[in-house]
């Protein structure tokens, strides 16, 4: 049977590992390969690398940091930040990337998604979903949820899926960084409302937490600064897992 | 390694590497006379494949290969370029290395995305969790299939014919299991 999959994210700026507070406030958390190279041997079953400064200064996610970490693990690596056309992931790609998120330009350009899926399929292309809770609807938001697009983030998943996405990589603004639990509502909706998977993102906190995301339907959880500042190994959270009930990969 | 763009060919290099090997990259069918193994790589879908072969007529070069006994590993999509043909693109005639039709999983979800286990049904091949990123797969009737693995329905996930061996999974991604599965066809290449 499929495992549910924790997922490490490292959050890059300027060639380093960076988490801040819903978005803002980035502070220092060491090397990308260190970490990758750390977890990748505590049994991550997948790493995200996201330039978070990528769209804002208008270019692509670092290629060397890329190659770095990529020749470094033996997971899958996702690649997010600025990617701004097919020529993008083909850069992406041959610097060791395995799947490439993307979030700025689909939303700009929504017939994109199609021409990647018809390239590169849809195994390759992850939909990052950037959603706070306004009013009860889902509102969407891009360039690092500094721009609110003013559409329903939901709607825009199920667009994107049937435009070729293969997997949502779904982060709760509200909560990203907080460390107060994932959004559990969120997380339920989509993943009932899409085919394609749901990895889940924003307010990891303990090792419960991410057995209440995969419980909630989430087919991967993902954590950060929980993994960064040492508050949690990936270990004791697959062990809390199992316990649960979940289908994990052993360590 | 065969070189169609498209694909992940970046990550495998690095995987071969370290697992003891050494690849290149190839692209014209002349560069095909002299290999020692080939590798061929999951690209977008088979029909993308397929198409690519024919453009730069690497059709009949490779089945040269095959027919040379020479090892050849297809993976992903180039595993399911080695079947007689695929549901994903019916009217394209696959390799017609293993026998079977490649069929659309209709699993919980799709794409089949993550860690699955994978069991063997031969004593040659150890059994393992190994990752898998894919919305087609080939049958588990084939008779080559020396392990399956289940998502929805059974299906191949390893199958062998002399010296042709194809996996659903990404070896090169695959942790521990995928490294050793590398290091064998690596020791199948050059013993």
């Amino acid at each position: 049977m499929l495992a549910k999959r924790i997922v490490a994210c490292l959050d890059i700026s300027n060639g380093r590992v960076v988490k801040g507070l819903r978005f803002e406030n980035l502070r220092d958390m060491g090397d990308p390969v260190e970490r990758a190279r750390r977890y990748c041997e505590e049994g991550i079953d997948e790493l995200v690398m996201l330039d978070v400064s990528a769209t804002l200064q208008g270019r692509i996610a670092s290629l060397e940091t890329v190659y770095r970490i990529s020749r470094n693990i033996d997971v899958p690596l996702i690649v997010g930040g600025g990617v701004r056309d097919e020529a993008d992931v083909l850069r992406l790609l041959d610097a060791g990337a395995d799947k490439v998120a993307v979030n700025t330009t689909a939303v700009n350009d929504p017939l994109c998604l199609q021409r990647l899926y018809e390239r590169y399929g849809s195994q390759c292309i992850v939909l990052s979903v950037d959603a706070r809770e306004v009013e009860g609807q889902y509102e969407l938001a891009t360039h690092s949820a500094t721009v609110r697009v003013g559409r329903n983030a939901l709607d825009w998943a199920r667009e994107a899926q049937d435009l070729g996405a293969g997997e949502v990589l779904l982060t709760s603004i509200e909560r990203d960084g907080t460390q107060a639990g994932y959004d559990l509502k969120l997380i339920s909706d989509f993943s009932r409302a899409l085919t394609i998977p749901v990895v889940a993102s924003g307010g990891a906190v303990d090792a419960d937490s991410f057995a209440k995301a995969l419980i909630a339907g989430a087919d991967g959880a993902l954590g950060a600064s929980v993994f960064h500042n040492g508050a949690l190994t990936i270990p004791a959270v697959k062990r809390h897992c199992k316990q649960r009930g979940l289908e994990i990969r052993p360590c | 390694m065969l070189s169609l763009g498209a694909t992940n060919s970046a990550s495998i290099v690095q995987a071969i590497r370290r697992a003891g090997g050494d690849s290149y990259l190839i692209e014209r069918s002349q560069q095909l006379t002299d290999v020692e193994s080939l590798v061929i790589p999951g690209v977008a879908n088979v029909r993308f494949l397929l198409s690519a072969l024919d453009e730069r007529s690497l059709r009949i070069p490779i089945l040269r290969v095959i027919d040379g006994g020479i090892p050849v590993l297809g993976i992903c999509a180039g595993f399911q370029a080695l079947f007689h043909r695929s549901d994903e693109a019916p009217l394209v005639k696959g390799l017609g290395v293993f026998d079977g039709v490649v069929i659309q999983l209709r699993g919980p979800k799709s794409p089949h995305t993550g860690w699955n286990w994978v069991e063997s049904v031969c004593s040659s091949i150890e059994c393992g969790w190994a990752y898998f990123a894919h919305s087609f797969a080939p049958p588990a009737q084939s008779p080559q299939t020396i392990a399956t693995t289940e998502h929805g329905v059974l299906f191949t996930s390893i199958a062998r014919r002399g010296n042709v061996l194809g996996v659903q999974f990404h070896p090169e991604r695959s942790g521990r299991y995928g490294a050793q599965f590398l290091e064998n066809f690596i020791a199948m290449c050059t013993g």
